[in-house]
């Protein structure tokens, strides 16, 4: 019994040791690019945003909707809810060169892309 | 590959989730499905309820998926969006052994949520509901019991993203539970699975492979009072393909072998098994996975027989739905 909690112990505390190497790494207290875009009648404006690569990003966003809108990306791995005509920020870690899709979780149709490079 | 479709005007889904009235496969003379072919037969009928939209698809109506749950019992290496927060309820069975009657259910219901970029953290209570007659070894049993508590700490070792084609998450998940998950008895058992998902994104938004490394040491006190120590080992690969947005249609084997220590020493046997896979989005938030796997092959130490029914059962199956919000 001992030996198998203090196996289940290491392992648990190697993650844990992992999370905050992990987490350390890459949210090294590099300073970051800000970008800003807005959504208007539920289209983003603009639809392409550029930022520099392996460098933090910080992603402003303005909804000018009445109606709230989620910011949502898979490959940036972050969701943000902006209530209806009010502002958000997101923190991206550094990012390799390539595009990044995006879209508004409420309103599908709306689209955009971040180009790191 | 692309094709019109017509929606019911009458539709109460959101935009992208609009039901097909014609499709071949929602006629009424359609037969109901059964098994493994069931699974197929499920998803089509299933994504023509829920996902194709009324024009002509393209590869902009495959947005990016998630793949945390798109192989069935193999795991994939998603970990959510920062910020995503999820409650979801599964069912896994455990069905036949060697002669009598054997069913058993591990029942979980989940909360998740993703603080970070890299990490997920689940939490989990579990119940546990045997049904067990003439079943050599193992006592009679028809009983349903909480049994226990569990979390899962994931980290994203290997994130995917544009020229990155591969993901990967190492987990590990400690348990405590009071009901032998086999016999549905009274125990003490305390277990960390410890896993390395792997998963590959070979077409964009379209083709999948996963793999995983399983590790879980187990420590478990009988109704007797006597400590019993055992490991399981496994590896599973799944290749999962999405015909249509919403649906994700697979197959995956499975490779398991248990010991009775902790240092892998004491061999009791292996199993192999194989069977489909379904992952359904019902909405942008809402999704079902279901999994089917039969034991194809397998060897208890000291049996003869075929297929390992001592430590395993010949047939399992998973169902599980979410809610991310």
């Amino acid at each position: 019994m001992r030996a198998s909690i203090e196996a289940g112990a290491r392992a648990t505390a190697a993650l844990v040791m992992a999370f905050i190497v992990g987490v350390s790494a890459q949210y090294a207290l590099a300073q970051s690019a800000t970008v800003q875009i807005s959504i208007k009648n539920h289209r983003f404006q603009p639809t392409e945003l550029h930022a520099p690569a392996n460098t933090p990003i910080t992603i402003r966003i303005k909804n000018l909707d009445p109606t709230p809108m989620e910011f949502e990306s898979v490959t940036l791995r972050v969701e943000k809810v902006v209530a209806g005509n009010g502002e958000g920020v997101i923190n991206v870690r550094a990012l390799s060169p390539g595009r990044y899709n995006f879209f508004d979780d409420f309103n599908p149709q709306a689209k955009g892309v971040l180009v790191v490079q | 590959m692309l094709r019109e479709r017509t929606v019911r005007k009458d539709a109460h889904f959101p935009a992208f989730v609009r039901p097909v009235a014609n499709a071949p496969w929602t006629r009424p003379s359609n037969p109901r499905p059964h098994g493994p072919a069931g699974l197929l037969a499920m998803a089509l009928l299933l994504s023509s309820a829920t996902g194709f939209p009324a024009h002509a698809q393209d590869d902009t109506d495959f947005y990016e998926i998630e793949t945390k749950y798109i192989f069935g019992f193999t795991k994939g290496s998603g970990i959510g969006l920062e910020g995503e927060k999820e409650v979801s309820g599964e069912t896994r069975g455990q069905f036949g052994k060697r002669s009598g009657t054997y069913r058993a259910f591990e029942h979980m219901l989940e909360f998740e949520f993703t603080p970070t970029q890299f990490i997920q953290i689940e939490v989990e209570a579990l119940g546990q509901s045997h049904f067990i007659r003439n079943v050599p070894d193992l006592d009679d049993r028809n009983k349903t019991a909480f049994s226990g508590v569990a979390a899962e700490l994931r980290y994203l070792l290997l994130g995917r993203g544009p020229g990155q084609p591969i993901s990967i998450t190492l987990s590990a998940e400690p348990e405590v539970s009071r009901v032998d998950d086999i016999s549905g008895e009274r125990v003490r058992a305390t277990s960390v699975e410890t896993r390395l998902a792997l998963d590959a994104e070979l077409v964009p938004n379209r083709l999948f492979a996963g793999f995983n490394l399983l590790y879980v040491p187990e420590a478990l006190r009988s109704p007797e009072g006597e400590w019993e120590r055992e490991t399981n080992l496994g590896v599973s690969g799944a290749l999962s393909f999405r015909p249509a947005p919403p649906v994700v249609i697979g197959a995956e084997i499975e490779y398991f072998r248990h010991y009775n220590s902790l240092n892998l020493t004491g061999f009791e046997g292996d199993a192999v098994f194989v069977g489909p896979t379904l992952y359904l989005q019902l909405t942008r938030k809402a999704f079902i996975q279901a999994a089917w796997s039969a034991q194809v092959a397998g060897h208890a130490v000291g049996d003869p027989l075929s297929l390992n029914l001592d430590e395993f059962s010949r047939h399992k199956a998973k169902l599980k739905f979410g809610y991310e919000f």
